[in-house]
């Protein structure tokens, strides 16, 4: 049995910065547990860049301005205190990454370059080239090495473990030596990332974006707050939803249909395509819908065209994106446009966050950062480049949080009940991979991913939704019987698939209850049978719960105004 | 209806084996993708990792017919086409320790990443007066190409040294890693990369370029090993490698061409030069060297002169 | 056909069967070579690590010397090969270097024009000579020789410097076995690095490498090994010894430079290349096969 002071699960920004935090704590023992090598988290996707007011290019940008744009990007579905707190330590964040060795571009005058991004009213994206994500995650992760971060890398987190509603632990996987290992914390911090793959290839996220923390959460009696608002961000490429950074639309590229036509002058006059995502996500699936995309069907798509920018911008920023349009969809943005489509990019619901000074959940002892969490900061809609700076903030002050409630509480008694989360889970690992019959988990994963896209998609609708919500439960059904098939214990993939498909299940299900409760178009979340925006009933945010019986519970809690009374969301 | 064929080379429960598979061709699909297709409907026990499928996180690089690459980066149209078969050979990257099928130890090489304290060492001045950093444009080009590094392990699995002996070299991505902070202008402590670089192994580096003929962020790590080596030898640190380099100069500076035989002497010195006297005399005996060539000097080349004045010019610029 | 020759040093003395050896298959083959006037050593990628404006520099003026002649340059080893092209490269590609060097080369009252290629024999024979043609001049067909072909790295990697042939699939040194009647083995390490550029710091290593080639040609049947290289072949050949000790070796392995093989299919006696005399590991096993 390990024991420490806190716990930190998933090594991307959020995670590796928090145990950071931790670590410069004297006299906390803290250890990251990751089911994968820490450099190869979905950090390392993000391209365009971290958002702070810096002032490094646009003198007149402000930290209100910064707040109001998040609070609309929105569409005023973010708690404005948190966001105010957020935006206000986004620069200090930025900073502290440049003194940690993060290579920025540089101004004229040596100072953190900033672009345009969507839904900005100032260039303050701070980028390196177009791999930010990356860059971030390995300085990040080059810091935990200096301090000397305990790792137990390829540790896959099983269960929570309370005792008296308090954290006392969790049982996880050790994968490389295929057993259930058992660790005492006083405090666990939930950084596991998003869900993306509950459309499973029609997303932009990595294999492991699979909701494993929000699950576990869900399971250990927190909220899944907000799940309906899923992302899909305008320009995935056409083939294989990988993504193409916003930067694209950042540097000055266009939008185009089968015409020629820069549609987005329909649909967001001003702002063109630097309209926030949602805005330009759904744009597009209109052009294609009313026949004026090319292809048909799920291959129809739109065009980018870059060709206007020029070489040295090409080559100079944006090179990672051509590399990604060259190889993977056969195409040179220096002479051609680039199919592109919208396609799942990030949850802004997850886990709910009470205190967003701490990052603490309901439960006593249990915080969350990253995009595993809902704070909430994005509301319906994040901006692009506020998710870089979500986790570089939020993971600090989740380790802070984390931290100070170690030092203030006593590591709560759970021997007992660690010993049976493992026994129980060790059984069910014999149990499950040993099955010689049942449906493969990988074809019940895939009918998820086929219902969830086509019914829960970018468009929605009542009656949809319920088929789409009786699918599921039929899947979990499924999923209690489904075959995995490799009895080895030495690194077993095919069970921690197995394991993720069960928390995709359980996302996947949040995420249409809280699409069905809200009756209305805010955001991302866009319904056929609703297409407006109701802020009488819905200034809300959606809350799924695990109750006493174990069922789904919905409920809702109002969003925290500040300042800024809703508007009307034109860019 | 047109197969694939992929022979695996597999490993579990201590068995190292070949085990081949069949799937239907479809077009414009990667070697990952083969692999997926496989353990979705053939066989669960197959084992890989794979996260982002977009050539950035850099956990599916396997041996696709000997030669380490990303798998989701590569097309099964462009292998069946360079090699002309329908056959792959599929093998975990060399040079790392095996778990299970196609997924090696990377934790086991974390300790040798740290042996070039691969983090900023930040330069006492480097804020100004408002505490910011300040880093040109310019400065910025100079260290961004080794910060493309994906820790994919393609450098190290085709290089021959490590292939040869691990425990007097590094792989080469940690050599690229130590010259990304010894450019970077902020860092203040080239030494603290430099010297771990030094004692372990740079000088070993046998120049064989697969390091560079595999990185799929074309990167040069043996450009970075170069840098390093220039570093080490201009701040002083001395070994039979620093000796052979500077004794090609010196020979291109006085005569423009090699004395092998001084060369040998001031590189190996005087004991171990010694120690090799049955085999020179065989070197002498087969006429491959002259030792009145360590007496007798060379005559230099026509032009020397001009010869010595470039080399003046372009230590000044080198400086 | 006419090139500026480049020996490079090696060739002057301890390789110098491979200056007699293509000195004499060029003229055989009516492949006119005209020594380099004052060339200066290539840097062999060491002084290229600690000095490179130095060699950049060095190489430009040997390139320029070739301008001067209005000829390319043809080298028979590999890394000279990719020395001068990776001169050329870098300067070509960029203004301000071109610059920078022809300040160095001003010195010396010469420019770097940019007007010479450098070539190695193997790929003129094969795209300039062509094979055919060299068939014809064959008059001791090699039957029954069976060779183990060993590119050596240089000639092959990196592929954006080199760029011949695909770096992994070569097929060059097969095609020239063959038409001088040999038979290639499609050697298993015909890739492999011989490890001579670290000899001396990593000794070990090296001995290991070079013992594991010249041993599996040994397993899979060869005659000799024949390569483009005479550092490979100085590696293989000297170090065989001591190398064999290190892997167990069973069996001796002659070590041949491109042009001896082509020497003796052309006619040429193997005393006037320099075998068995120059060789560490004799030679003599191949007589029969002449």
């Amino acid at each position: 049995m390990e024991q420490y002071d806190v716990l930190i699960v998933g090594s991307g920004g959020a995670g590796m910065r928090a145990a950071l935090e931790v670590g410069r704590r004297d006299g906390l023992k803290v250890a990251l547990i990751t089911k994968i090598f820490p450099t190869r988290s979905a950090t390392a996707m993000a391209q365009g860049g971290v958002n702070g007011c810096l002032n490094n290019v646009a003198s007149e940008d402000t930290i209100e301005t910064h707040t109001f744009d998040t609070v609309k990007g929105s569409d005023y579905l973010g708690d404005q205190d948190a966001i105010e707190f957020f935006c206000q330590r986004c620069p200090e964040g930025i900073l502290e990454m440049d003194h940690m060795g993060a290579p920025f571009s540089r101004t004229e005058e040596g100072k953190i370059a900033q672009r345009n991004f969507g839904g900005q009213s100032y260039p303050r994206t701070c980028y390196s080239a177009d791999k930010t994500g990356h860059v971030i995650l390995h300085t990040t992760y080059e810091q935990c090495l200096k301090e000397g971060v305990h790792f137990l890398q390829e540790w896959y987190l099983l269960d929570l473990v309370k005792v008296d509603g308090k954290i006392g632990g969790a049982v996880v996987w050790n994968m490389k030596e295929g057993r259930v290992e058992t660790i005492k914390a006083k405090a666990i911090v939930l950084s596991t990332g998003g869900a993306g793959r509950i459309f499973w290839i029609r997303t932009t996220n990595p294999f492991l974006s699979t909701g494993d923390g929000m699950a576990a959460a869900f399971r250990a009696g927190c909220a899944l707050k907000d799940m309906e608002m899923v992302q899909f961000h305008p320009t995935g490429l056409g083939k294989t939803g990988i993504l193409m950074s916003e930067a694209v639309r950042g540097e000055g590229g266009y939008l185009l249909n089968k015409d020629g036509e820069r549609f987005m002058k329909r649909y967001a006059p001003n702002k063109m395509e630097l309209a926030s995502r949602d805005v330009v996500a759904k744009a597009i699936e209109i052009e294609i819908a009313e026949g004026r995309g090319f292809g048909s069907g799920l291959d129809a798509y739109v065009v980018a065209d870059l060709r206007h920018l020029g070489k040295e911008v090409i080559v100079e920023k944006l090179h990672g994106i051509r590399d990604l349009a060259i190889t993977f969809e056969h195409k040179d943005p220096l002479i051609e446009p680039i199919p592109i489509r919208p396609t799942c990019h990030y949850i802004m619901g997850g886990i709910d966050v009470v205190d967003y000074k701490t990052s603490a959940t309901i439960v006593p002892g249990l915080f969350s950062s990253g995009e595993a969490s809902c704070v909430s900061i994005h509301g319906a809609n994040r901006l692009g480049g506020n998710s870089l700076a979500d986790g570089v903030v939020f993971g600090k002050v989740s380790g802070a949080g984390a931290a100070d409630y170690a030092e203030a509480n006593e590591q709560v008694n759970c021997d007992a009940e660690l010993q049976e989360a493992a026994k129980n889970w060790e059984t069910r690992f014999v149990e499950v991979t040993q099955r010689k019959t049942g449906r493969p988990v990988t074809e019940i994963r895939d009918e998820m991913a086929n219902t969830m896209w086509h019914k829960v998609g970018i468009f929605r609708d009542e009656k949809g939704m319920i088929e789409a919500l009786a699918e599921i439960e039929r899947l979990q059904e499924e999923y209690k019987t489904c075959f995995v098939g490799d009895t080895s214990r030495e690194y077993n993939m095919a069970f921690v698939n197995y394991i993720e498909v069960g928390s995709m299940l359980t996302v996947a299900k949040t995420v249409i209850m809280g699409a069905l409760y809200r009756k209305e178009s805010r955001g991302a979340h866009v319904r056929e049978d609703y297409p407006n925006r109701d802020d009488e009933h819905f200034l809300n945010h959606s809350l799924v719960s695990l109750n006493a019986n174990g069922q789904y519970e919905l409920s809702e809690r109002p969003v925290v105004f500040t300042k800024y009374e809703p508007q009307e969301r034109t860019y | 209806m047109r197969q694939i064929t992929y022979h695996i080379h597999r490993f579990n429960d201590g068995k190292s084996f070949v085990q081949t598979y069949t799937f239907d061709y479809e077009e414009d699909r990667t070697i990952l993708w083969g692999l997926q297709k496989i353990k979705e409907t053939q066989d669960p026990t197959l084992t890989f990792v794979a996260a982002c499928r977009s050539a950035v996180c850099g956990a599916c690089s396997v041996k696709v017919n000997g030669q380490a690459m990303l798998g989701c980066e590569s097309k099964i149209d462009d292998v069946t086409a360079r090699f002309g078969s329908d056959e792959i050979e599929i093998a975990p990257i060399g040079n790392f320790r095996v778990i299970r099928d196609l997924v090696v130890d990377w934790e086991a090489k974390v300790d040798r990443l740290k042996t070039v304290a691969p983090w900023i060492h930040l330069k006492q001045d480097v804020e100004d007066e408002n505490g910011v950093i300040r880093q040109s444009a310019a400065d910025f080009k100079k260290f961004v190409m080794g910060t493309e590094c994906i820790l994919c392990g393609c450098c190290a699995s085709e290089c021959n040294k490590l292939t040869a002996g691990q425990d007097d070299f590094l792989e080469p991505y940690v050599y690229t890693k130590a010259n990304r902070f010894v450019l970077d202008s902020r860092d203040g402590n080239k030494m603290a990369h430099v010297k771990p670089s030094y004692e372990n192994g740079i000088w070993n580096c046998v120049h064989c370029m697969n390091c560079i003929s595999r990185c799929p962020k074309h990167i040069k790590p043996m450009h970075d090993i170069a840098n390093l080596r220039k570093e080490a030898t201009q701040a002083g640190f001395e070994n039979k490698g620093t000796r052979h380099a500077k004794a090609f100069k010196d020979d291109l500076k006085a005569t423009g061409r090699l004395n092998e035989v001084s060369m040998s002497l001031k590189s190996d010195g005087i004991v171990d030069s010694a120690k090799q006297a049955v085999y020179a005399t065989r070197l002498m005996l087969h006429s491959k060297i002259n030792p009145l060539e360590l007496v007798i000097p060379h005559k230099p080349v026509k032009g020397i002169d001009g010869v010595r004045k470039i080399i003046k010019k372009a230590e000044e610029a080198g400086k | 056909m006419k090139y500026a020759f480049f020996p490079g040093c090696v060739l002057e003395s301890a390789a110098k069967e491979d200056y007699l050896a293509t000195v004499a298959v060029a003229q055989k083959l009516g492949i006119e070579l005209i020594e380099l006037p004052g060339w200066t050593c290539c840097g062999a990628s060491h002084v290229q690590d600690i000095e490179p404006a130095v060699t950049l520099a060095t190489n430009a003026r040997n390139i320029a010397l070739a301008e001067e002649m209005n000829l390319d340059i043809l080298t028979v080893c590999n890394t000279c090969t990719l020395m001068l092209r990776e001169a050329k490269h870098e300067i070509d590609e960029n203004e301000a270097t071109k610059t920078q060097v022809n300040a160095c080369l001003a010195e010396a009252d010469m420019e770097y024009k940019g007007t010479s290629d450098i070539t190695h024999l193997l790929w003129v024979l094969i795209r300039d000579y062509g094979l055919d043609k060299l068939k014809e001049q064959v008059v001791k067909p090699l039957t029954g020789l069976r060779v183990a072909e060993y590119y050596g790295c240089h000639i092959l990697r990196p592929q954006e410097e080199m760029g011949f042939e695909d770096f992994q699939l070569p097929t060059s040194l097969a095609d020239i076995i063959s038409a001088i009647g040999a038979t290639p083995i499609d050697f298993s390490r015909k890739l492999d690095c011989c490890g001579f550029h670290a000899v001396y710091p990593a000794h070990d290593s090296v001995m290991r490498m070079t013992g594991s080639i010249n041993q599996d040609a040994v397993n899979e049947g060869a005659d000799c090994v024949v390569t483009p290289c005479p550092l490979c072949q100085m590696q293989l050949d000297m170090f065989q010894k001591e190398a064999k000790a290190v892997v167990n070796g069973t069996g001796d392995m002659p070590i041949l430079h491109m042009s001896q093989l082509i020497g003796l299919a052309l006619g040429i006696a193997p005393k006037d290349m320099g075998m068995p005399h120059r060789h560490l590991t004799s030679t003599a096993a191949l007589e029969k096969f002449i």
